[in-house]
């Protein structure tokens, strides 16, 4: 019996992967992409969101709050408010229930080509637990959607049980990685490569993000990466959306890109056509 | 679309011939408010004038004609007649014939000269001959307007039909558009396009063949008749406009049991698709047999956000229909009225809509007024099923000695009128009634939040009462609880769900063994037309923690106020009843975000969705495309959004011309969407 915490449960999933799937959103990730569009994905644990641009500011949440120097996620203040402007984003859950849930679209999966994608959130960062779904899902087709930003260990093991990766390449400059991310880029790097020569059919994910990565340099060194994969189905290029911000005010925090954010990317795929490598631009 | 298309959808768009119309003079003499007179001639002859008023109006380069010129037309009766007669009759909506599907295709074959030869001196027959008479001669001066205009090619198709049968594809929609158009003037409303694509194909291949018209000739033909549906829609009646019941219904099983969908089924999604018009509204008619790519192609104008085609599903209402007692023939030929119900074409006078049991009201009432006199949830369900068989009776006892305004000219496209001289508004082979059920999934709301607190020893009776009462004013938590955290349809929960098979078939079970007045039976349904609107402010605060004011949802649709899992639970809740038992239709709806449509294979998962929702047994799926914010700036600047199409209840209207109940209630459904 493992536990997880999921922030989100999306059915009719149409990003993530092929046919009519499921997604689970994991919560936790070791990465902080300036331009990450679930910050309530970030923290590991569970917190409370607060829609404001609806509050009427009536007082009701804060005289049912038990904990006013400092948020618990206790949920008290929640039944409070008329406008229903408040939830505890982030629930915990047995492995063998969410199998159970998902368990039940079997039919639709099947008939579909869909299946069930672990999405974030990082969902390495909870892979025991993931894992452990997952094996109580047999005969369903599971993708994860992933940094790539994750233990050897746990990385290689995701390739094994999963029938699809979703992985992204988000800055190909190392010292730009890190500012961007927060992280290291070497494991990154080194599980594409692993990944690339592995059987696992795989996605190579793409945020275009303006000033940052909308480079000629950065797509072909994302074109050399996977070039030579066989098992590779499709490079994703997503081109930054406007309204990534939307839900940061409401984990209380604000939303700081150092990026031109209104300028629309520049797209560069000619190191795709060129190499045959099969992609497809999303609006 | 060709640039010949493409001007004359420009010139309708702009109103252009809306400077041809001519104001409805009040004071007119009408001859035919004679008391002598039957009421059957009066219809005739008001016929007669408002066709003799029309001056012929066309198009530059006009491909299929007839445009109104007189927006309205002056009543059958004055107001001391009409009011004896409302005081002696149950009078159904307006008076007026609506909801049918006539037989167009016969009489497109024939022409109407034959008929006129089938009469006799009766005094009913002559009003269908004078009915004849006046469309022809309307017909005969737009000929010579065409004629004088230089337009030979329409000039010699009007010169053959309606009067002759059609021999091409051309004459064929010729004709249809004007049979059609005479109906809108005798004073029918809602009476469908039927099954277009099973009687227009024999012309449509018959030209093919021959070499006559082409793929692409004939497609512009059809182009055009589509736009010529939308040249006086504004001026048809409806609760709302584009309430105007001028939808077809395409493909589905033909009287000999094979698949209709045909050539000019895909030619009608295509030209529905590049017209992006609210008119004709398309019903796809499929079963489990039904090929991914059709409904690829229905997808594809889901997309564009035109609320249509709604899918219905052979699988269930072709058994659904004979198990109520129609010929088998019949029943795989039916076609959709102006909404969602299912009806016959050529044989039924049917009254899909003569009234409606309120599922979320009965519910409600059972609760406050017995809820403290029940031990458990057998006892509460007992009293909801009397409520339930009580106002059946109660509604069904009021709808008696029924008059219409008779329709001698659209009695002649049913079986029958003109030999048995019977006009099709004292009935047909078919006289059944239909029952709306409005607001189910929030009754079976309510019954599963009273069960799970209630019923589990968590919560007093009263203190449920009286938090309704108080509109859940200090009842903070009780409300979470029902409202957000208690069993929902709409979650593929059981414990909700089997609330609403209940109800469902408790309702079917209600109207079972009741016959009309015209020796018909009562069918129940799932719809709800704009009864969600008026039942949703009859209620108070309700058991699922929904609060006054809030309202139903529209047809068989979840609740407006909860939390949904999502499109899959949802299909999988709403497939669970047994709906073969209340095929009078009403679909389930299901909006979509823009955004899902980004990604090209999107396309083929909405289809496979639908795919779906037919295989797990649903009768009828209607399913929206909306951006809330687009539709917020629409209410606010509704001069920058003349052509926002968005499904209301049965049918597709411009979002801006509707009154603001509606316009809420659809941005509010948008809060809900995938």
């Amino acid at each position: 019996m493992k536990t997880g915490i999921v922030f989100d449960i999306k059915e009719f999933a149409v990003f993530d992967g092929p046919g009519i799937r499921t997604t689970v959103f994991m919560k936790g990730c070791p990465l902080r992409c300036q331009w990450c569009h679930n910050p309530e994905g970030l923290s590991p644990k569970p917190q409370l969101m607060v829609s404001k641009a609806a509050c009427i500011h009536c007082g009701a949440c804060q005289k049912a709050c038990p904990h006013p120097d400092r948020c618990a996620a206790c949920g008290a203040c929640i039944p409070y408010c008329r406008g229903g402007l408040r939830k505890i984003c982030g629930v915990s859950w047995l492995d063998s229930d969410l199998a159970h849930r998902l368990i039940k679209d079997r039919d639709v999966y099947t008939a579909s080509g869909g299946g069930v994608t672990f999405s974030g959130g990082e969902p390495l960062m909870q892979w025991e637990f993931v894992s452990s779904v997952i094996d109580h899902l047999p005969g369903i087709h599971t993708a994860i959607e992933t940094s790539g930003y994750a233990p050897d260990a746990v990385f290689e093991d995701a390739i094994q049980r999963c029938d699809l990766i979703l992985m992204d390449w988000k800055v190909s400059d190392p010292a730009l990685h890190r500012r961007y991310t927060g992280v290291d880029q070497a494991p990154i790097r080194r599980h594409l490569k692993m990944l690339s020569q592995s059987d696992t059919p795989f996605y190579l994910r793409m945020p275009i993000i303006p000033g940052v990565n909308d480079n000629k340099e950065h797509f072909e060194t994302a074109a050399q990466l996977v070039a030579k994969a066989k098992n590779l189905v499709r490079v994703d290029i997503l081109p930054y959306q406007r309204a990534a911000g939307a839900k940061y005010g409401m984990v209380g925090k604000t939303y700081q890109p150092d990026f031109p954010e209104d300028k629309p990317p520049a797209i560069f795929t000619e190191s795709f056509d060129q190499l045959n490598i099969p992609y497809q631009v999303f609006k | 679309m060709t640039d010949r298309i493409r001007a004359m959808k420009d010139f309708q768009w702009e109103r252009k011939h809306h400077a041809a119309r001519i104001q409805l003079d009040r004071n007119m003499k009408l001859p035919y408010r004679d008391a002598n007179l039957p009421d059957y001639t009066r219809t005739a002859l008001r016929l007669k004038l408002a066709l003799d008023m029309e001056s012929p109006f066309l198009f530059p380069n006009e491909l299929i004609a007839f445009t109104r010129t007189v927006p309205a037309l002056p009543l059958i009766f004055d107001e001391k007649e009409w009011a004896d007669i409302k005081a002696a009759h149950f009078i159904h909506e307006m008076g007026n014939i609506s909801n049918l599907s006539p037989d167009y295709g016969t009489i497109i074959q024939s022409g109407l000269l034959v008929l006129k030869e089938q009469l006799t001196g009766s005094e009913y027959h002559k009003a269908i001959a004078a009915s004849i008479d006046a469309v022809l001669s309307l017909t005969a001066r737009y000929e010579a307007a065409a004629r004088e205009n230089g337009n030979v090619a329409l000039a010699d198709v009007l010169k053959k039909v309606p009067a002759h049968g059609a021999s091409s594809f051309r004459e064929a929609l010729q004709s249809l558009r004007i049979l059609h158009y005479a109906m809108w003037c005798e004073g029918d409303y809602h009476n469908t396009l039927g099954r277009f694509d099973q009687y227009m194909l024999p012309y449509l291949e018959k030209d093919l063949q021959s070499g006559a018209e082409t793929e692409e000739s004939a497609f512009e033909l059809l182009e055009a008749f589509f736009l010529s549906c939308n040249r006086d829609s504004d001026l048809y009646p409806g609760m709302q406009q584009g309430d105007n019941g001028q939808s077809m219904v395409l493909g589905g099983m033909t009287v000999d049991g094979k698949d209709g969908f045909n050539l000019l089924s895909k030619m009608c999604l295509k030209a529905s698709g590049e017209l992006r018009l609210i008119d004709p509204k398309i019903n796809l008619r499929v079963s489990k047999d039904t090929p991914l790519w059709v409904y690829e192609m229905g997808t594809q104008l889901t997309k564009l956000g035109l609320g249509f085609p709604q899918y219905e599903n052979d699988d269930i209402a072709i058994p659904a229909l004979m198990k109520l007692g129609y010929a088998e023939e019949d029943a795989r030929n039916y076609a959709m009225a102006a909404c969602w119900e299912f009806i016959i074409p050529a044989r039924g006078m049917e009254i899909p809509n003569i009234g409606a049991l309120p599922f979320a009201n009965s519910v409600d009432s059972v609760i406050r007024e017995k809820l403290l006199s029940c031990e458990n949830m057998e006892m509460l369900k007992a009293a909801i099923k009397e409520d339930i068989f009580a106002r059946v009776k109660e509604t069904l006892a009021e709808r008696k000695n029924l008059y219409f305004i008779p329709s001698p000219y659209l009695s002649l496209f049913f079986d029958g009128c003109l030999k048995n001289e019977k006009d099709i508004s004292l009935g047909n082979k078919y006289n059944n009634w239909g029952l709306h059920g409005t607001g189910v999934a929030a009754a079976a709301d309510m019954l599963a939040a009273v069960e799970h607190t209630v019923f589990q020893g968590e919560t007093a009776k009263e203190t449920l009462l009286s938090a309704m009462e108080k509109n859940f004013e200090g009842y903070a938590p009780l409300q979470d609880r029902l409202k957000n955290h208690c069993p929902k349809m709409g979650n593929d929960d059981d414990r909700a769900d089997r609330y609403a098979s209940w109800l469902l078939s408790t309702f079917a079970d209600a109207v079972n063994g009741h016959k009309n007045e015209r020796g018909g039976i009562v069918r129940a349904g799932t719809g709800s037309a704009m009864y969600y609107i008026f039942h949703a402010n009859e209620l108070g605060a309700t058991a699922d923690g929904r609060e006054k004011g809030v309202p139903l949802p529209a047809n068989y649709a979840p609740s407006l106020n909860i939390r949904l899992n999502g499109p899959v639970s949802l299909i999988k809740s709403f497939t669970k009843p047994d709906l073969a038992r209340t095929i009078n239709g009403g679909p389930l709806t299901i909006e979509f975000s823009e955004s899902v449509f980004t990604q090209a294979e999107s396309i083929t998962k909405v289809a496979q969705l639908v795919q779906l929702f037919i295989q797990l047994g649903g009768h009828q799926l209607q399913l929206n495309t909306v951006n809330r914010d687009r539709l917020l700036d629409a209410q606010a600047h509704p001069e920058n959004y003349r052509n926002l199409i968005v499904r209301v209840w049965g049918w597709s209207g411009y979002f801006v011309e509707l009154d603001k109940c509606y316009q809420d209630h659809i941005i509010r459904r948008a809060e809900l969407l995938v």
